[in-house]
């Protein structure tokens, strides 16, 4: 079964239109790039898979479900703002997520942040900007989840910070479970890619592996995109 | 799952109120050791010194009430409706969930600043050189007497426990009217793309406009002259009784309304920035 | 080894190409085991999947074998590494020749090059 499935999804805000039928797949075990400009409907996309706006028509399910309580229970998600409480340290984040999701794994998210260097006591808002984005990310990938949902974890941080996002994302792969990153900045993103969805103004442009792009077009993801999305 | 997110309510509310109360009552009992001290002969500055001990007691009273109030309105809005939204919205528990923990833990601060006040008020007030707790306790009417003066106006026991009952629940309800008043007013502005505050305020003049008609429609519902017509002291109460059951009925059918809208705009319309 | 990528080909098949070459060099010794497939993905910086199925060529080709239990080991037959040896070698000499055939040389003259050299 599919771990993310929409058919003829549609969000309009007023006028205008997010997301214009938009039908896809993602299944267990793959890595999949959600690839497109600013403004092209990945974050609306994402927001509906977790349940945090209501399409105008068509259909979401995560696993056979439509997004409501018990998705998200399976569904961990980093969104591209921070979203943490600032007055919380990470102690105190730790509980609430232990609280709240039954496959939160407190170990290895502890063991993650003794890597990083991060002083449990220490609040939230009195980390740098850097570690505070790290911080996040080690929460979201210490759950035992079936899909995650990483809304531009690369967006504006340095390399070495993207290594570590990368690094965590692959060391955290498990064959049972689906991620889903959206990004507009492909190179970095594109050797830990399976599979990758074009989007464009509400649109899929294409959903494809990326070997069969490779292989196809004897060129990388990031140079098709940059071909394809030329103005 | 409500009993975990009151947790991480009360968590984050009584880091900022729980030091408040403690202010309010060591300036309590400092405002009680000041005007002990202000009925002898002292310096101007000292003189000065107590009695902005006494100023500030009562500022930190009102703060209490205020930062109580404010607290329901900022954690509903800013862990509901801002950043924060992402988090708690993509919890694995229910809207209402959310909403009742956000209800539950104002109304409990409202009760214990209520309290807190009071005990304030009574520590500076007693156990001064012109009063004595024990004189005043006894001058009190013990619960018999009382009974027994009720007694004779034909008022029985019941009768009290019900009116008291009644009016403890539109107290409640009362509370319960005003977190969702403001509740309704934010989570229906939220659903806008743009000028969300702007609109949480519109819709919250006119939730007030809606209960005017209410209340307007409760005055035609009563017939408040069988109040005149009632001979007895007990016969008043009992019609008193009918008033507040009517009243609270109708508060009753408001919060629904309020709630439902509440819960609506976040589940439906709910569009963080 | 080295883990970075050209951009025209697919990933899973560079990582063949480059675990080949270790074999074949002799930097991964016969009968050695190698690293499961998660550290070997980290260590590449690529996702498991796709190391996974760089593995799976190998194995095809023979020159890896896997046992359900213990892991990955490379080959230890002589033969299957000769032999790969021997096909890397052709298709580089086959690639080398037609790039000289590009610049206009013919096998005599690119052969007295080579013995200049």
């Amino acid at each position: 079964m599919a771990i993310m499935e929409c058919a003829a999804l549609t969000k309009r805000f007023g006028a205008v239109k997010a997301l214009d039928g938009v039908s896809l797949a993602v299944q267990p075990g793959r890595v999949v790039g959600l690839l497109g400009p600013n403004g092209s409907g990945k974050t609306t996309l994402i927001k509906l898979a977790n349940g945090l706006l209501t399409p105008t028509g068509g259909e979401l399910k995560i696993m056979g479900m439509k997004p409501g309580s018990e998705t998200k229970a399976l569904v961990s998600y980093l969104p591209d703002k921070e979203y943490l409480p600032e007055w919380m340290n990470a102690k105190q984040l730790m509980d609430f997520y232990g609280d709240f999701y039954s496959d939160f794994d407190r170990e290895r998210a502890r063991e993650m942040l003794a890597r990083l260097g991060v002083d449990e006591k220490r609040r939230f808002k009195q980390l740098s900007k850097g570690t505070r984005e790290k911080v996040q990310l080690i929460l979201v990938m210490s759950r035992q989840a079936k899909l995650y949902l990483l809304d531009e974890p690369i967006g504006g941080v340095d390399p070495a910070t993207r290594d570590f996002i990368l690094d965590t994302i692959i060391r955290n792969y498990n064959p049972e479970a689906a991620v889903v990153i959206s990004t507009h900045l492909i190179a970095d993103v594109e050797q830990v890619l399976d599979d990758v969805i074009f989007v464009r103004e509400g649109h899929v442009l294409l959903q494809s592996t990326v070997d069969e792009i490779r292989a196809r077009e004897g060129k990388s993801v990031d140079q098709y995109f940059r071909e394809v999305f030329k103005c | 799952m409500l009993g975990k997110l009151l947790k991480h309510e009360f968590r984050a509310t009584g880091r900022i109120l729980l030091p408040i109360y403690g202010a309010v009552i060591a300036l309590a009992a400092l405002a009680n050791v000041s005007i002990r001290l202000l009925d002898r002969e002292l310096s101007p500055i000292l003189r000065f010194l107590f009695v902005l001990v006494l100023v500030c007691f009562v500022l930190g009273m009102i703060l209490a009430g205020v930062m109580t109030a404010w607290m329901m309105i900022k954690r509903f809005y800013t862990n509901l409706l801002k950043d924060e939204g992402y988090l708690m919205h993509t919890l694995p528990v229910s809207v209402h969930a959310l909403v009742w923990s956000k209800m539950i833990a104002a109304l409990c601060w409202f009760v214990m600043t209520f309290l807190v006040v009071w005990l304030s008020i009574g520590l500076t007030v007693l156990i001064q050189n012109n009063t004595n707790l024990g004189e005043l306790l006894a001058e009190l009417p013990s619960w018999h007497e009382i009974r027994q003066v009720l007694r004779e106006m034909g008022i029985r026991g019941g009768d009290i426990t019900l009116l008291l009952g009644e009016t403890a629940m539109a107290i409640l309800l009362g509370g319960v009217m005003t977190c969702l008043h403001f509740y309704a007013a934010m989570s229906l502005g939220h659903m806008f793309s743009e000028n969300k505050l702007l609109l949480s305020v519109v819709f919250f003049v006119l939730i007030s406009i809606m209960f005017s008609f209410f209340t307007t429609g409760y005055g035609f519902y009563i017939h408040w002259d069988s109040l005149d017509s009632a001979e007895t002291v007990a016969g008043g109460i009992r019609v008193v009784q009918g008033f507040i059951g009517k009243a609270l009925l109708m508060e009753g059918i408001q919060a629904a309304v309020l709630y439902l809208a509440t819960v609506l705009g976040l589940k439906k319309g709910l569009n963080l920035a | 080894m080295d883990w970075t990528f050209r951009a025209d080909q697919p990933i899973y098949a560079q990582l063949v190409e480059k675990i080949k070459q270790s074999i074949i060099s002799g930097a991964l010794l016969p009968g050695s085991r190698l690293a499961p497939v998660r550290e070997l993905a980290m260590e590449a910086g690529v996702n498991p999947n796709t190391m996974q199925r760089a593995l799976q060529e190998l194995e095809r080709e023979g020159l890896v074998y896997s046992q359900r239990t213990s892991g990955r080991f490379v080959t230890e037959d002589d033969r299957v590494i000769a032999m790969q040896k021997e096909t890397l070698a052709k298709e580089r000499v086959r690639a080398f020749l037609a790039s000289m055939a590009e610049l206009g040389f013919d096998l005599p003259s690119i052969l007295s090059l080579i013995k200049e050299e």
